[in-house]
């Protein structure tokens, strides 16, 4: 099928403001957005800047705007997006590097402001191996552990893109993967740090998260959890 | 090898404006149902807007109910829409400072307004219908 495709364009250190390259291409409808840009710096401007490294929907570095909403380029097919006119832009809050690459510096501060790994310094079981849980204890925080760090959610976000301080879903949503995993011990940390205006309490439940989060995670459902732990003081 | 489940843990969390702002949020627009949907059915279905006469409203607003009815309706709505108006104004003001300037003005404009109204309501009596 033939398709339209316009490609947000900018680099700070040489252009007054972006503009948008228009191609026009012909495509399988099976073909993903990554796929086209693939094409664009193979055959049409090499100079095209963008992150990728899987390919597979697992590493989470090429998430960008789409027609208007967040996806992982490669795990968007032409045909999912009922248009031949396809428009790919940067994720929306976060500054421009070049092309379609953000800084993604202020995300990772707010994802490392939660304390992102298990803390227990208690001692070691005596077989000196795992420290286990029953597999209800597991699930509690099943959905939070497939979370791949690409941003769709954070910068989907109209709180985040009003103030970048905002930990944001993401980051909500890996301290939810702990808050609620049996074998840690900084729950009251991690919560303590969310009860505050940048934290937990600026999400209004637009839920744009949880439809950008190209994992399926219910964000919106996490985020909630984790107001209710404050809320109860108990997890 | 059997695993047992963790007792729940207690946590002590230290309080925090917003969390009792979000709370008030949800108590509020919880109360304002029935509050406002009461309100509503009243003034324009079973009396009807054209019968509404400064009569009737005195005579209303002379029973002490109906006075703490519309004293709650109007404290709690317009708390409601203020902390809304405080979550639009944080979306643009950034110094925690000048945020919490504004939260007071809101605070106090809306305490002001609803002991004004509160103080009205409570003076209206019978006689003054005639
Ligand atoms: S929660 Fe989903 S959208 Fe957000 S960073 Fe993780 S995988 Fe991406
Ligand atoms: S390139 Fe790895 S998630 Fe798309």
């Amino acid at each position: 099928m033939q398709i339209k495709l316009r490609v947000f364009r900018f680099d700070p250190e040489k252009d007054q403001k972006p503009r948008f390259d228009t191609f026009f291409m012909d495509v399988d409808p099976n073909d993903r957005v990554l796929d086209l840009l693939e094409y664009v710096k193979a055959d049409f401007d090499s100079s095209l800047a963008l992150r990728r490294s899987c390919a597979h929907g697992i590493c989470g570095s090429d998430a960008m705007r789409i027609n208007g909403r967040n996806y992982l380029a490669c795990k968007v097919l032409v045909k999912n997006l009922h248009s031949d006119q396809i428009t790919v832009e940067p994720l929306l809050g976060l500054r421009v590097i070049k092309d379609l690459i953000v800084d993604m510096e202020p995300f990772f501060e707010n994802y490392r402001s939660v304390l992102p790994y298990l803390i227990n310094d208690e001692a070691l079981p005596e077989d000196g191996k795992e420290r286990l849980q029953t597999p209800e204890e597991r699930d509690r925080f099943e959905d939070t552990t497939k979370c791949i760090l690409c941003a769709a959610c954070t910068t989907s976000c109209p709180s985040f893109w009003s103030d970048e301080r905002y930990v944001g879903p993401a980051a909500i949503v890996n301290a939810h993967r702990f808050i609620f995993d049996s074998r840690d011990r900084a729950a009251e940390r991690r919560l303590n740090i969310l009860n505050q205006q940048i934290g937990v309490w600026r999400c209004r439940t637009a839920f744009n998260c949880t439809e950008a989060c190209p994992r399926e995670i219910h964000i919106t459902t996490a985020i909630a959890e984790v107001k209710q732990a404050i809320l109860s003081g108990k997890v | 090898m059997s695993v047992t489940a963790k007792e729940p843990e207690k946590i002590r969390i230290q309080k925090n404006f917003d969390q009792i702002a979000w709370m008030a949020m949800r108590y509020s627009g919880v109360l304002l149902i029935p509050l406002a949907f009461g309100h509503m059915i009243l003034q324009d279905v079973v009396v009807g807007v054209h019968q509404i006469t400064t009569d009737y409203a005195v005579e209303r607003m002379a029973t002490l109910g109906w006075k703490l009815y519309d004293i709650f309706l109007l404290a709690f709505a317009f708390g409601h829409g203020m902390n809304g108006v405080r979550q639009v104004f944080r979306d643009y003001i950034h110094n925690p400072r000048s945020f919490r300037i504004v939260s007071s003005i809101l605070f106090v404009v809306w305490l002001v307004i609803s002991v004004i109204g509160a103080i009205t309501l409570l003076a209206i009596n019978p006689a003054m219908g005639r």
